[in-house]
């Protein structure tokens, strides 16, 4: 049997009963009923495609304006003719930006995404466990440290900079490690891709105390009734999380994910403090733009056939560099959108389960 | 973190004596202990890279600073920063008012567009999964890598506003007879429509998420029962995406918190900025004042969640 979705099911069951409009118009038999209906829904299809385009266009201008420039070829750089559309396209932006000697695009694009994928395991682990134990394992107090929750949320990271770097620069638990290296210091974490680790993996990540909260909200939201059938039958505390609730709010871990993803890859701000590594594109690309003629220089040197075409001196051709790098930085992202988004549907058609 | 805590937890399971132990202890405590245990990574994330820097900041506050000697030292003076950042300084109650009551303005309309876009994208219909990649477009381009490019890159200035219009629209509302307070408040609404729109990804996304979890048999049931559409919206979307609007409105009112601009010296600055700028203008002295200010500006973000929150979240609706 091949699995039909809803609405061929649907379409198919219409059809089935003879109830369809197009059937019905085929046969003659339309009632003011099904022509109101049919209306209505037309006219609600429209409106959506109206709005959905409008406001498309609000967000997609842009990257679309990204786009454009980074895809103008030299000589028409700043023409009138090319403000929505570049006259003539050509590729010599985007190759500068993933030169070696501009962004060095495709081994730092993998380191970039491992660390990326690392940070987003650990932070959806570590929140995924908090907010289960704040929704339904709860014991004296958690209500208590729930409004620290919220107070993650508030204090903006920035306020707690110099105390963090602090704490990584000489990294130490209640001054043992320093006991037992026999130095009194601790370890200095700063400029190591673990010090970002360790932050993920406490919950202490780019915008964790977010994700605890909105887990949390979708656990209670589960009917706690599968929970507890689980405990009657004998599975631990683990089992009943990793096999149970897990599988039943994967939709809001997707989510989750995705989130923790686009945010962990762009973030400079915790990068930039504690694992200034070049090799990090966002960072990378956050200092270029200070000194993106240099950069281009010396790619342009490299490279005889660019050098008779782009002026470095030219700011349009800085700021369409600029903008290529931004897009070949931005593009990861959105081709790993465009393949998760169709597992939002299928993630949330099982969620359906509950429903005492 | 996870593994390496398993052997751990499952130790005292290893031995027979622990093992009588932990079968003896009742079902509510053992959920405390295991509540515990969930929570041990965050709990010391928070004690030592949230907690302890944040405590600092408050010793701070009570604190003159002085860095006389080269060291960073503090002398207690009590409540006394508090009193100055209340009591003489005079913009400061005055700018946290404004960002209350621009957030007061903004938050729920951001909540609502945020939820009609996700009403619009959700559903079945052609081209949707085109739509929905569109609207993630924000949250990227949100976070430090194209707030650059939006204004510098684009070689043509033309601004979104341009595009449209408002002149006739603004005579229009105006011309109503309709108390100048309000449409006012719609006119900015209307102005302000592209800025909410790029600024409210994150919300589309949970809200998404939120009616994608809804169980289609429940709009099945109302379709057979002769719900109207509005019915239909008003028993079961809202109830069953209301702890998703619990979220949005804490994410929304702390962004708005940290986004809201104030005009100071005739410069538009974000709250969170002036107050970086007040700490940090080479006097040490002015870190404890500067931390009495952030600890204000907290407590109120705080307290406006908790207001908000607490009212809003009698009507959420939970299967439990």
């Amino acid at each position: 049997m091949t699995k039909l979705s809803r609405k061929e099911r649907m379409q198919k069951a219409e059809q089935m009963a003879g109830i369809s409009f197009w059937v019905d118009l085929r046969k003659g038999r339309l009632t003011k009923y099904a022509i109101q209906k049919q209306v209505k829904r037309m006219i609600a299809m429209i409106f959506r495609y109206v709005i959905l385009i409008c406001l498309g266009f609000v967000v997609i201008t842009p990257l679309w304006k990204l786009a454009k420039d980074a895809f103008t070829a030299p000589i028409v750089l700043g023409d009138k003719s090319s403000i929505w559309f570049p006259q003539k396209l050509s590729t010599v932006f985007v190759g500068i930006a993933t030169s070696k000697q501009v962004l060095d695009y495709w081994p730092n694009v993998a380191y970039t995404l491992g660390i990326t994928v690392v940070l987003t395991f650990l932070q959806v682990l570590s929140t995924g466990l908090a907010s289960y134990s704040f929704a339904r394992l709860k014991f004296k107090g958690s209500n208590i440290l729930f409004v620290l929750v919220i107070l993650t949320i508030v204090v903006p990271s920035d306020a707690l900079m110099l105390a963090q770097y602090g704490a990584f620069r000489n990294f130490d638990v209640f001054g043992l490690i320093g006991l037992i290296n026999g130095t009194g210091v601790g370890i200095n974490m700063v400029g190591k891709p673990l010090a970002q680790f360790v932050l993920a993996g406490t919950g202490m990540g780019v915008k964790s105390g977010l994700y605890i909260y909105y887990m949390r909200q979708a656990i209670r939201g589960l009917p706690i009734s599968v929970e507890e059938a689980a405990h009657v039958d004998g599975a631990g505390f683990l089992r009943t999380f990793f096999s149970i609730v897990v599988p039943s709010m994967s939709g809001t871990i997707l989510t989750v994910s995705v989130l923790s993803f686009l945010w962990n890859y762009t973030d400079t701000y915790f990068t930039s403090l504690l694992n200034p590594n070049v090799r990090h594109l966002p960072y990378k690309y956050s200092n270029l733009q200070s000194n993106v003629r240099w950069a281009m220089d010396s790619a342009l040197k490299k490279n005889a056939e660019w050098l008779t075409q782009v002026d470095p001196e030219n700011p349009f051709a800085q700021t369409a560099l600029i903008s290529a790098c931004a897009l070949v930085i931005v593009l990861p992202l959105i081709i790993m959108y465009a393949f998760v988004q169709k597992r939002f549907v299928q993630g949330a058609a099982r969620s359906g389960l509950g429903g005492d | 973190m996870g593994k390496e805590k398993k052997p751990a937890v499952k130790q005292p399971g290893g031995k027979k004596s622990s093992l009588s132990w932990y079968k003896r202890m009742d079902f509510s405590k053992k959920t405390a202990l295991w509540g515990m245990i969930f929570l041990l990574p965050w709990l010391i994330g928070v004690i030592f890279f949230f907690l302890r820097p944040l405590v600092n900041t408050f010793w701070y506050s009570l604190c003159s600073m002085d860095m006389a000697t080269g060291k960073l030292t503090g002398s207690f003076i009590g409540v006394d920063n508090y009193k100055w950042v209340l009591g003489v300084n005079p913009d400061f109650t005055k700018h946290l008012a404004t960002v209350f009551l621009k957030m007061l303005q903004e938050v729920p309309f951001q909540i609502f567009i945020a939820l009609f876009i996700a009403m619009l994208l959700n559903g079945e219909y052609r081209g949707r999964g085109f739509f929905r990649a569109i609207f993630v477009i924000p949250i990227i381009l949100a976070t430090g890598i194209a707030t650059f490019d939006l204004a510098e890159v684009s070689m043509t200035e033309q601004a979104t506003d341009s595009v449209v219009n408002m002149a006739w629209l603004q005579n229009l509302v105006v011309n109503s007879g309709l108390p100048e307070q309000l449409t006012s408040l719609l006119v900015e609404y209307v102005k302000n429509i592209f800025t909410v729109v790029t600024t409210c990804g994150v919300q589309v996304l949970l809200f998404l998420a939120g009616l994608q979890a809804i169980s289609p048999s429940l709009y099945e049931v109302a379709k057979m029962e002769g719900c109207t559409q509005f019915e239909t919206f008003c028993k079961i979307t809202l109830p069953m995406v209301s702890p998703t609007i619990l979220v949005c409105l804490v994410y929304s009112i702390a962004e708005s918190f940290a986004n809201v601009t104030v005009v100071q010296n005739d410069q538009t600055i974000k709250f969170a900025e002036y107050i970086h700028k007040i700490t940090f203008n080479g006097q040490p002295a002015y870190y404890g004042y500067g931390a009495a200010m952030s600890f204000i500006f907290f407590a109120t973000s705080l307290a406006a969640i908790g207001i908000i929150c607490g009212i809003v979240s009698k009507g959420v609706f939970y299967y439990d």
